[in-house]
């Protein structure tokens, strides 16, 4: 036995292991890696289900229910709503991410060292965690082979304006640009932890329950020693058979929205004030610029570089081609308008400004599930105008005839000319469209009880022998990727569980 | 062409896709006249429809059950523009496409943000089904699979030792334009 999914389940039915891990994804499949291949018997607990290489397809429709948190129908609330993606399934969001792999910037550790007056979150203790992080996912550049037209626009576009334009270094081993990685890879290149850390922990000895989603932790005496939870039946999608885990230490790897929701389930002592808060999620805007002339941008990796010229101010610019039915999910038309824009699906290139958080929001317990809140502030909606207008001029430099920006009441953009109406129309912030699939910082990493979460162990203050090892630790936005950040961190966690005889 | 079995829409991996949720008539009247006006007339098959707002149901499933009552809540009162658009006293399912694909392009474009909302999960739940399907990626020349099988099997070489050459990039503009 290794992996079991809801029809191998008994009722009243309990696991034991010495460290049980929830979720599977950047942060848990990490963690318990680590942990098995120090001698640990691990047990992980995921909600989603196991999909290997083999099923992954280029279809959306089954696709995203199959792999994604609530069929994608995962949203920020706020001003404006923000909608969010995340994996559910053995990988996590690592089996649907875009597969870029970059360090948070040296002057953000610099910011988390000062931060928690401890240098373990400082760039220098971080190094070794990165480096061997990289080394297990194969963090790399891209082979020429795989890179398609529109990062080669985009970067010739870059080049241009003068601005600095850098290659991605990705997790994969011999990528051919399929661009799948947002419906899981078919290639079996990108190194997500289904085929990274997964197999790794596996063969270390480690056991996975998937289709188990915990919903409770198993607290005696003060300490936690282990975790409750419920198979979801595949076919009903009703949580309908009780599975435990009774195990000497637990780690949640839930991910930033879901690991503060279980853990505010419970009253340890005190409520932790910081539990939820400092809730970050990196927005994006969608800018489609549409050329006379196709690029095929669904082929090559779905994205080669990114613009990062104004990264002090805290704005990423890069392409991200994505499958036709998401792409015409998110165009203001309706009937045939939508289908005559879509018509130019092969003449599109799909890009996107990332901006990071200026400030936070909050996740809290909604009525049967978390309930996030974000609004962006004026500085971002005014850096995310600023972005918006830089890179739609970028693309009609490079000879788009239309493009397409992300905001209701001027979606349409004819010329360069048109983009000077942007400040004048966008007073409002409820009129910008964001989504975002970054979300980090609930759940922060401190050497204070007063002003985190869980202590530089990533053991939570209130709850002995419970851990948390995933995108909640980070104490402040990062302003890049996050996965490997997270990797990073999870691996300096695994180190510091302690274990009881 | 074969498919080969790698590739399939419905992957047989032992996993379950879980059964449509349940509706009343009523509700499921004002699904399909939301999707038939959202989607474009054609290229339909017999039973676009039906499978659209099928899957949506489906989709339903994997959402926690406030989410997706709140959803369907925001389709019945989609339903009842007319009325508090103050265009009409008849829901949209006692209209012809066109009527309700005029009201619909106008939410859509409202200026106030918590009706322009009630757009977003009918747009995303019907156009991501609908833009997945054969007959509408041939109405946009997108063929996935063949470039994907022809991506396998390079890798699959790379793997064996043949590392690919220049003459496998992926190239379609001649040069950048100028
Ligand atoms: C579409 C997309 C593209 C992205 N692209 C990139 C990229 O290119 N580079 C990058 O660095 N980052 C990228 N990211 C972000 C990155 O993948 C995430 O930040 C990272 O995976 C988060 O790690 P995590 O461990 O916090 O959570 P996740 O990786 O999301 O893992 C959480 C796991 O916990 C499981 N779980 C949750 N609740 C429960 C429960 N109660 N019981 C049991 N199991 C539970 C979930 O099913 C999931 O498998 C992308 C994300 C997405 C969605
Ligand atoms: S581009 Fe294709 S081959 Fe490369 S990692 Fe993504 S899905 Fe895999």
């Amino acid at each position: 036995m290794s992996i079991l999914a809801h029809r191998d389940y008994r009722a009243g039915q309990t696991f034991d292991a010495e460290v049980v891990v929830v979720g599977t994804g950047a942060g848990g499949a990490v963690a318990g890696a680590e942990l098995a291949e120090a001698g640990r018997d691990v047990l992980f607990v995921e909600e989603g289900g196991y999909h290997p290489t083999s099923s992954l397809n280029p279809y959306l429709t089954e696709s995203i229910p199959r792999l994604y948190r609530d069929a994608g129908g995962t949203m920020i609330m706020g001003r404006p709503p923000i909608p969010y993606a995340e994996g559910r399934c053995v990988g996590g969001s690592t089996l649907v991410n875009g597969g870029m792999t970059w360090r948070a910037p040296e002057r953000v550790l610099m910011k988390w060292e000062t931060l928690t007056g401890q240098s373990d979150l400082g760039p220098r203790e971080l190094a070794p965690f990165f480096d061997r992080v990289e080394e297990r996912i194969q963090a790399k550049p891209q082979h020429p082979v795989s890179v398609g037209d529109d990062s080669r626009l985009l970067e010739e576009g870059a080049r241009r304006q003068g601005w600095r334009y850098e290659h991605n270094r990705r997790a994969q081993d011999r990528c051919v640009g399929s661009n799948q990685c947002l419906t899981g890879c078919p290639t079996g290149a990108k190194q997500s932890t289904l085929l990274s850390y997964m197999p790794r922990a596996l063969s270390f000895g480690a056991r996975c329950l998937t289709e188990v989603r915990v919903h409770k932790l198993w607290v005696e005496r003060g300490r936690c020693v282990g975790v409750i939870g419920k198979a979801v039946n595949p076919r009903t999608r009703r949580c309908d058979i009780e599975v435990r885990v009774r195990s000497k230490a637990v780690v949640i790897s839930c991910g930033a929205v879901q690991t503060p929701y279980l853990l505010r389930g419970h009253r340890f002592g005190r409520r932790n004030p910081q539990l939820g808060k400092n809730f970050l999620c990196h927005p994006n805007a969608k800018v489609v610029a549409i050329y006379p002339f196709d690029i095929h941008a669904w082929q090559g990796v779905s994205q080669g570089g990114q613009i990062r010229e104004f990264l002090d101010d805290g704005i990423v610019m890069a392409e991200n081609a994505v499958p036709p039915g998401t792409a015409a999910a998110q165009i203001p038309f309706l009937g045939e308008e939508a289908l005559e824009m879509m018509k130019h699906y092969n003449g599109m290139v799909m890009t996107g400004v990332l901006v990071d958080d200026s400030h936070a929001g909050t996740v809290t317990r909604g009525f049967d599930g978390p309930l996030a809140r974000y609004s962006i502030n004026a500085y971002d909606h005014e850096r995310f105008l600023r972005g918006v207008r830089l890179l739609a001029t970028l693309h009609f430099e490079m000879g788009a005839k239309q493009v397409v920006l992300p905001f209701s009441n001027m979606h349409i953009a004819n010329s360069v000319d048109d983009l000077r109406r942007i400040e004048q129309t966008q007073r409002s912030r409820s009129t910008i469209e964001l989504f975002t699939v970054h979300l980090m910082g609930t759940c922060r990493m401190g050497a204070d009880r007063r002003s985190s979460v869980v202590n530089l162990r990533g053991e939570l203050w209130d709850l002995p022998g419970c851990y948390v090892a995933d995108a909640s630790l980070f104490p402040t936005a990062v302003g890049v990727n996050p996965q490997v950040t997270i990797m990073a961190l999870a691996t300096m966690i695994a180190q510091r569980v302690k274990v009881p005889n | 062409m074969v498919i080969s079995p790698v590739l399939q829409r419905h992957p047989d991996d032992s996993w379950t896709l879980a059964d449509p949720r349940t509706v009343s008539q009523r509700t499921h009247r004002v699904f399909l006249a939301l999707a038939d006006a959202i989607l474009p007339a054609s290229p339909r098959t017999e039973t676009t429809l039906g499978d659209v707002t099928r899957h949506a149901l489906v989709c339903l499933q994997y959402m926690p059950r406030s989410s997706a009552m709140a959803l369907v809540a925001g389709m019945r009162l989609l339903n009842w523009a007319p009325l508090w658009r103050f265009r009409g006293l008849r829901p949209l399912t006692r209209l012809s496409r066109g009527d309700v694909h005029r009201h619909l392009v106008a939410v859509t474009q409202s200026r106030w943000l918590p009706v322009r909302a009630l757009m977003y999960g009918p747009l995303g739940l019907f156009m991501s089904t609908y833009f997945d399907q054969d007959y509408a990626h041939r109405a946009l020349d997108y063929d996935p699979v063949p470039f994907v099988e022809e991506r396998i099997e390079l890798r699959r070489k790379w793997l064996e030792g043949e590392e690919p050459g220049a003459d496998q990039e992926i190239h379609h503009l001649p040069v950048v334009p100028p």
